[in-house]
């Protein structure tokens, strides 16, 4: 490949002779300071709130605060470049970003420049960051499933497109998995995934996006980095620019999906820029209006009516707690504007129960009239959630040594057997159907005789049988997806079968 | 590089707009208002620039307001009208004497306001000449339907061309900025043509 120099020449040349000379008028003003990635500028009288300025050097930021006498500019890039007595011009256009199809892949910085050096993001479209959320007319309820291929969420909490789903809990409990696992099962749904990182250490961001890489994820994924040492300014902006990227999507029709991993540094991000612009502080030194950013933010996500195409975005916030203090204000906040929330506990994880969620505590307030029929059958995960936290007070009441009678001691059986049965590996997610026909062998009592340790053993050669010699039964249930009296005879049929030649392992 | 003034403070400057709002008031009525303002920028321009150490000696609360007072009467009685010497006796009663630079500059941009004057500034490559002076004044004034007070200033960096300041918005017709703006536009142009058509650029 050769690039043809001369080519280049003739079309600048070009440029240059079409050139129109135009009076330039700009809204100038003079930086007063400029210091922890603000700039106080004195002038710009008609500029207006949000609205994009530069200084000199091409450097650029929004009005963040209109003062009496100055006016407070968030800068996105390098602050330091810029000179106390510097122009600074107000370019009467608001923040944007490049979004489209060319955006899937990459590796963005929340200004929508690459960071993966596989070259310019190629797209001619561009969608404001700050975008207002869509109306009551145009929204429509939740109705279509958006399987996570976990089977503690996809059974109990499930998430429908559209919903705002919290995924909380302390570090380390493996909130990022539930996230990254949800990206990975979107893999043959179409759905376009967006995975905001905020604050993170940019080493897990890097492994991150190395499992999408290996597992093939990345072709329908964006990850928007504002990693720890980003600016704050990045760090606030970095989850709207996303949901921007995301929208793109959802108002063409399609269905996408966002992660903001997590609020609450973007709320610390926020209060910072707050702070440093003198704003008030409030509670926990938040400013006042840090619920409204996340309410704005996180009500973008909605299932368009059919009138607007019908688009979905979903999405996920993850927030972190310390020491499960969920009554904390941002926690507090985020959990009354999602649709329900994924609770995960350290005790549990250690416990080796993974995903390590909380069921009691977690709720999924829309997605339960998006759950395939199949899956909410009564045979099947309805009642699974009260049935699970009667098993936790009964065992409860166990420990305390009391010699049980057999309906109890079977309830008990039953319930180990069933939280065994929800755990599962990360980056594994599970077909739906598998999730039903598993959960349903659990739920009919066909687990019963299989020793505890066992049931994982049991459930991988129970799917991979019903999938090599039960082909006919899985795919019923695949087309009808509800548990008609057929499925089920069916399925029963194939458990038993398979029971009769399935032989524990012998102990390790 | 910083081409503006850098001693800029936001709080000095609504002190002075304070003040001069009073004073104003004060000598409107009289129609002293022209004379009095004048007066105080020949002060400041005579007094303050040239001496720069007099000002704290001025502006010192170390001394006693009367002290003061004489000092104030024997520098500048009967060279300046009584009503601006009881100016500066008052702003000295307040320990604002300091002051005076932004009180003076905001009784000039309140009385252009009120008189329906502007000040215009000007900046070229070259010094101008007197009648491209009026020309250039008399083209601003109908433009913008007021009395044009023009700053002109020299900037080299300009290379050519013209840039007008009114308040904050800017002119710019410089040949400097100019040719920024042909850069840019020619870069963006050719790089938008060679993403449309790469193969006719690179030949294989």
């Amino acid at each position: 490949m050769k690039i043809n120099a001369d080519e280049i020449a003739s079309v600048i040349q070009m440029e240059i002779e079409k050139y129109g000379a135009q009076l330039d008028v700009r809204e100038v003003g003079t930086v007063l300071e400029v210091g922890d990635g603000i700039a106080r500028v004195y002038g710009l009288a008609n500029v207006m709130n949000g609205e994009m300025v530069e200084f000199d050097g091409g450097i650029q930021g929004y009005a963040f605060n209109l003062d009496e006498n100055s006016v407070s500019i968030v800068v996105l890039g390098d602050y330091l470049q810029i000179q106390e007595g510097a122009e600074c011009r107000a370019l009467g256009k608001l923040l944007s970003v490049p979004v489209g199809e060319a955006v899937l892949g990459r590796l963005v910085d929340p200004m929508g420049n690459p960071l993966d050096g596989k070259g310019p993001i190629l797209t001619s479209e561009r969608r404001p960051v700050e975008f207002m959320a869509p109306g009551i007319a145009g929204r429509q309820p939740v109705r279509e499933p958006l399987q996570t291929g976990l089977k503690a969420v996809d059974a109990m909490t499930p998430i429908g497109r559209g919903q705002r789903e919290l995924i909380i809990g302390d570090r380390k409990t493996g909130k990022t998995t539930i996230a990254i696992d949800t990206i990975l099962n979107q893999k043959a749904t179409g759905v376009k995934c967006f995975y905001v990182a905020i604050g993170q250490k940019e080493s897990s961001v890097a492994s991150t996006i190395k499992v999408f890489e290996d597992h093939g994820a990345m072709a329908y994924t964006t990850v928007i980095l504002a990693g720890a040492s980003s600016p704050a300014s990045q760090q606030v902006i970095a989850a709207m620019s996303g949901t921007s990227m995301a929208e793109y999507f959802t108002y063409k029709g399609e269905h996408a999906l966002i992660v903001y991993d997590d609020l609450s540094k973007q709320a610390s991000a926020y209060r910072q820029l707050s702070l440093l612009v003198r704003r008030p502080p409030g509670r926990e030194a938040y400013p006042g209006d840090v619920f409204y950013n996340h309410s704005r933010l996180l009500e973008r996500s909605a299932k368009l009516s059919k009138e607007l195409g019908g688009g979905s975005l979903t999405s996920l916030p993850i927030i972190e707690t310390l020491e499960g203090e969920v009554s904390a204000y941002i926690p507090t906040n985020v959990i009354s504007i999602t649709d329900g929330q994924i609770y995960v506990q350290p005790d549990l994880f250690f416990k080796g129960i993974r995903p390590a969620m909380n069921v009691g505590i977690s709720v999924s307030r829309v997605g339960g009239s998006a759950q395939i029929k199949a899956m909410k059958d009564k045979t099947v995960a309805g009642g699974l959630r009260l049935a699970l936290a009667s098993f936790r007070e009964l065992e409860a009441f166990a420990q305390l040594g009391t010699d049980l009678d057999a309906a109890t001691q079977s309830k008990l059986d039953r319930g180990y057997r069933m939280v065994e049965l929800l755990k599962q590996p990360q980056f594994q997610p599970l077909e739906v159907i598998d999730q039903v026909m598993i959960i349903f062998a659990g739920n009919q009592g066909f687990l019963d005789e299989v020793p505890v340790t066992q049931v994982n053993a049991w459930e991988k050669a129970f799917l991979q049988y019903m999938r090599d010699v039960k082909g006919s039964v899985r795919a019923l249930l695949a087309e009808k997806r509800e548990m008609s009296p057929d499925v089920q005879e069916g399925l029963r049929g194939a458990i038993n079968e398979f029971k009769k030649g399935w032989k524990p392992a012998a102990k390790a | 590089m910083a081409k503006a003034s850098t001693t800029f403070d936001p709080g000095l400057e609504h002190i002075g707009m304070v003040y001069s709002k009073a004073l104003l008031g004060a000598t409107e009525k009289s129609g002293q208002s022209e004379q009095v303002v004048q007066e105080l920028e020949e002060i400041v321009s005579e007094v303050f620039d040239k001496r720069p150490e007099l000002v704290p000696a001025l502006a010192s609360l170390r001394l006693a307001h009367e002290e003061r007072t004489t000092m104030l009467d024997r520098a500048f009685g009967g060279r300046v009208s009584p009503t601006t010497l009881n100016f500066l006796k008052v702003l000295s009663g307040h320990g604002r004497l300091g002051t005076l630079r932004s009180v003076a500059k905001g009784a000039r941009k309140l009385l252009d306001a009120k008189r329906n004057r502007i000040e215009v500034e000007v900046r070229t490559a070259a010094p101008i000449s007197n009648p491209l002076r009026d020309q250039i004044t008399a083209r601003l004034a109908a433009m913008l339907g007021k009395e044009v007070v023009l700053v002109a200033k020299v900037d080299p960096e300009l290379l050519g061309g013209v840039v007008v300041k009114v308040g904050d918005t800017l002119y710019d017709g410089s040949v400097a900025s100019r040719l920024v703006s042909m850069r840019s536009q020619a870069i963006d142009r050719t790089t938008a043509r060679f993403r449309d058509s790469l193969n006719k650029f690179v030949t294989t």
